[in-house]
């Protein structure tokens, strides 16, 4: 589990409230082996692409500052990380991941919660009523699937 | 070199001389932050440039930008120094057209077409309309589909315009838990961009209107729940 900064640290000086134990608790949920980053939490280090950086044109700077983060990764042992943040995501998965060679899956924890659900179809009812408020927006918004891109 | 003048007033980072008493160079900031080395500087020297009147200096360089903000060091700062309020300004301080890579173009996007990739209103329903339309048929979540600009959804849902621009099956991670939850939501038509870019151009302004539409949508459609997954 890594801890993005905005929900953690600058959530806490923010709001008072820093999301550390519900990424926690879900991730739980979905997996049976557990095992923390050390140092986390309040004293977390960012995943090097933060503030902007990911679309920054300081690339080296960028994975300098991420070798902090792939460290704490590859000292866990861990198959997979879980980032509950899209920048954090996007630079664990698509660049410290090939950069150190980590070898790690890297998902969203709202991608671990929807790969680890059994779904079940709706009811007729429930499928009927649905197509019946989709047919009526796609009505409202001139949305036609048959239409060829234009 | 001249003498130079210090005072809150004068200071556009707005640090007080005083900030030059009350850090006490003790370099925890430093120790923290996984940057220190690069160009020669680190948070405690920026602290001391801010505090001995450099302020251009810090704002022309490349610093404020190789920082993440991501806040380790002002946690653990001893003396409560507003560190990464001082970078943030620095980043505004900048002139426009001289912030680094698109953020400020996103930003100017944004204002202008209601995302940051400026993807147009047309295209993005239709994307929707079509990747509900896979679910519905060959994934096996019969019925589905995105409910947009639904009056009284409970959830209001904001979207990163790089998973429409391109990665867009990534959109159905949240579209698969709403729809074993059976959770009444709903995605605007337009304004919908969720990344608020101005939080890391430094710019206020324009932050605040990104944050007004989101509010407008929740009042507008009458929303109780904002998700906002970035
Ligand atoms: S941690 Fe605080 S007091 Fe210590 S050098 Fe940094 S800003 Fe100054
Ligand atoms: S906020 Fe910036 S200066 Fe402070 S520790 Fe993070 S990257 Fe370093």
């Amino acid at each position: 589990m890594h801890d993005p900064c905005n929900y953690g640290r600058k959530g806490f000086k923010t709001f008072g409230h820093g999301y550390f134990e519900e990424p926690r608790w879900i991730t739980q949920q979905c997996c049976e082996n557990y095992v923390e980053m050390y140092p986390a939490k309040m004293n977390n280090f960012c995943c090097g692409a933060g503030g902007g950086a990911w679309a920054m044109p300081y690339e080296q700077e960028r994975i300098f500052y991420g070798r902090v983060k792939a460290k704490q990764i590859k000292d866990t042992g861990a198959k997979m990380v879980v980032a509950p943040c899209h920048n954090c995501r996007d630079q664990i998965m698509k660049s410290l991941d090939k950069e150190y060679g980590l070898g790690v899956e890297v998902k969203y924890l709202w991608e671990l919660v929807a790969d680890s659900l059994i779904v079940e179809p709706w009811s007729e009812e429930e499928i009927k009523a649905a197509n019946k408020l989709r047919d009526a927006q796609y009505e409202r918004d001139d949305v036609d699937l048959d239409q060829e891109w234009g | 070199m001249e003498a130079l003048a210090i005072n809150r007033k004068e200071s556009k980072l707005r640090v007080a001389p005083e900030w030059a008493d009350v850090c006490f160079t003790c370099g925890t900031c430093a120790g923290g932050c996984p940057v220190t080395g690069v160009d020669g500087m680190d948070p405690r020297k920026a602290v001391r440039m801010a505090a001995l009147g450099l302020d251009q200096e810090l704002v022309d360089s490349r610093f404020p930008w190789i920082c993440t903000l991501c806040g380790r060091c002002e946690y653990a700062c001893p003396q409560g120094v507003e560190i990464l309020k001082m970078m943030r300004k620095a980043r505004g301080l900048r002139e426009r057209d001289k912030v680094p890579g698109p953020i400020h173009k996103g930003v100017v996007m944004d204002l202008e077409r209601g995302n940051n990739l400026g993807i147009p209103r047309d295209d993005f329903l239709f994307l929707l309309a079509d990747l509900a339309k896979e679910m519905d048929e060959d994934e096996g979540f019969p019925g589905f589909y995105v409910p947009v600009d639904k009056k009284g959804a409970n959830i209001l849902l904001t979207v990163n315009s790089k998973e429409p621009f391109g990665e867009p099956d990534d959109m159905k991670f949240w579209w698969r838990i709403f729809y074993a939850a059976k959770e009444d939501w709903t995605v605007p038509s337009e304004n919908w961009e969720g990344v608020n870019w101005g939080l890391f151009s430094g710019d206020d302004e324009s932050m605040k209107i990104f944050v007004g539409r989101i509010v407008e949508h929740l009042e507008r459609l009458e929303c109780k729940t904002l998700l906002l997954p970035e």
